[in-house]
């Protein structure tokens, strides 16, 4: 079964993806901020990042440049899903290394498309 | 979103104070020093309150040693108080997370001076700065706060101010607010997250 890592400080956005992706036949673990997500990135093996921007003691942007410069955890894909809507906000995404970028609240089938696109989907 | 401030000692024994521990002296080191006395400078700042917040917050947002800056942050807060907060409140727009987020923390630490901003905050034409003053409530021990949370959910239209509100309830909420948060799904009748968030909202406040 396939392992997402879903970095969320607000503990309802991590409870909805967590539905969202278990519904897809994921297995999640949580983490509350950056410096937890490279803790857990680093003692387990996930197949994609989930990852907020707005986050404290490391922000979703630091985090993803951060894992983009550890040789375990480099090539796992990630999604960012922010309340940030600016083209400069998905720009700084993509610069520091995310895969795809969606304004919260992203709609569940968008969600669960962008994931299938980089993971495929466990009960497709 | 929770913003739980990473505190930084700048206390060794081996650290030094090099510079005149005047105000002039301070504020010199505070410019121009390096990192250790530069931490110095800024704490020591904090038995100026009347002279230091400004020059402080002139720096803030130029320097780039994140230690300097919380150091910066912590005399801030421990100086507190009206000028402090209006000070602070315009970094609420910048573009730099990590300063953003300590500045939603250090505004939490004056409470009655953040509390006569709030509604403003809660009325800006920026739907992230409506955002941020709701983060600031989630720590903001002040009898108001389920009220001006109540007057999001009646009056906002963004759905991600709204949804942050909805999760502050969850937490500070009352049974009576139910119906409110109720009124949110037909008003919003399309948003699953919300949805999902009320439900989980009227749960928690229920103690279910």
């Amino acid at each position: 079964m396939k392992k997402i890592l879903i970095v969320d400080d607000a503990m309802t956005v991590r409870m909805y993806h967590r539905q969202l992706m278990e519904s897809m036949g994921f297995e999640v673990t949580e983490a509350e901020n950056g410096i937890e997500a490279l803790e857990k990135g680093m003692s387990d093996t996930f197949d994609l990042f989930l990852v907020d921007v707005n986050m404290p003691k490391m922000d979703g942007y630091r985090f993803v440049e951060e894992m983009r410069q550890i040789p375990e955890l480099q090539s796992i894909p990630v999604v960012m899903v922010s309340t940030e809507e600016e083209e400069s906000d998905k720009e700084k995404a993509y610069l520091a290394g995310a895969n795809f970028y969606l304004v919260k609240p992203a709609k569940p089938d968008e969600l669960k498309d962008y994931v299938a696109l980089l993971i495929g989907d466990e009960v497709a | 979103m929770a913003l739980v401030k990473q505190k930084k000692s700048v206390s060794s024994s081996t650290e030094k104070r090099d510079e005149t521990r005047d105000f002039d002296g301070l504020i010199h080191e505070m410019k121009s020093g390096n990192s250790v006395a530069k931490r110095w400078a800024v704490r020591d700042l904090a038995d100026y309150p009347e002279k230091a917040v400004a020059p402080i917050l002139n720096l803030i947002d130029q320097e780039t040693d994140l230690i300097v800056r919380d150091a910066m942050l912590d005399t801030l807060e421990k100086i507190g108080g009206d000028k402090v907060v209006e000070g602070l409140i315009p970094y609420l727009r910048s573009e730099d997370v990590p300063l953003r987020n300590a500045v939603i923390d250090a505004l939490q630490s004056s409470p009655d001076a953040i509390a006569k901003h709030i509604l403003a905050l809660l009325n800006d034409q920026d739907s992230d700065v409506r955002i941020f003053a709701i983060d600031i409530l989630q720590m903001l021990p002040h009898v108001d706060t389920p009220i001006w949370l109540l007057s999001v959910l009646k009056d906002e239209t963004h759905i991600n101010v709204v949804a942050n509100a909805v999760d502050r309830l969850s937490e500070v909420g009352t049974p009576d607010m139910v119906s409110e948060l109720l009124a949110l799904k037909i008003r919003f009748p399309d948003e699953a997250y919300l949805h999902f968030a009320i439900d989980n909202a009227i749960k928690r406040i229920k103690g279910e």
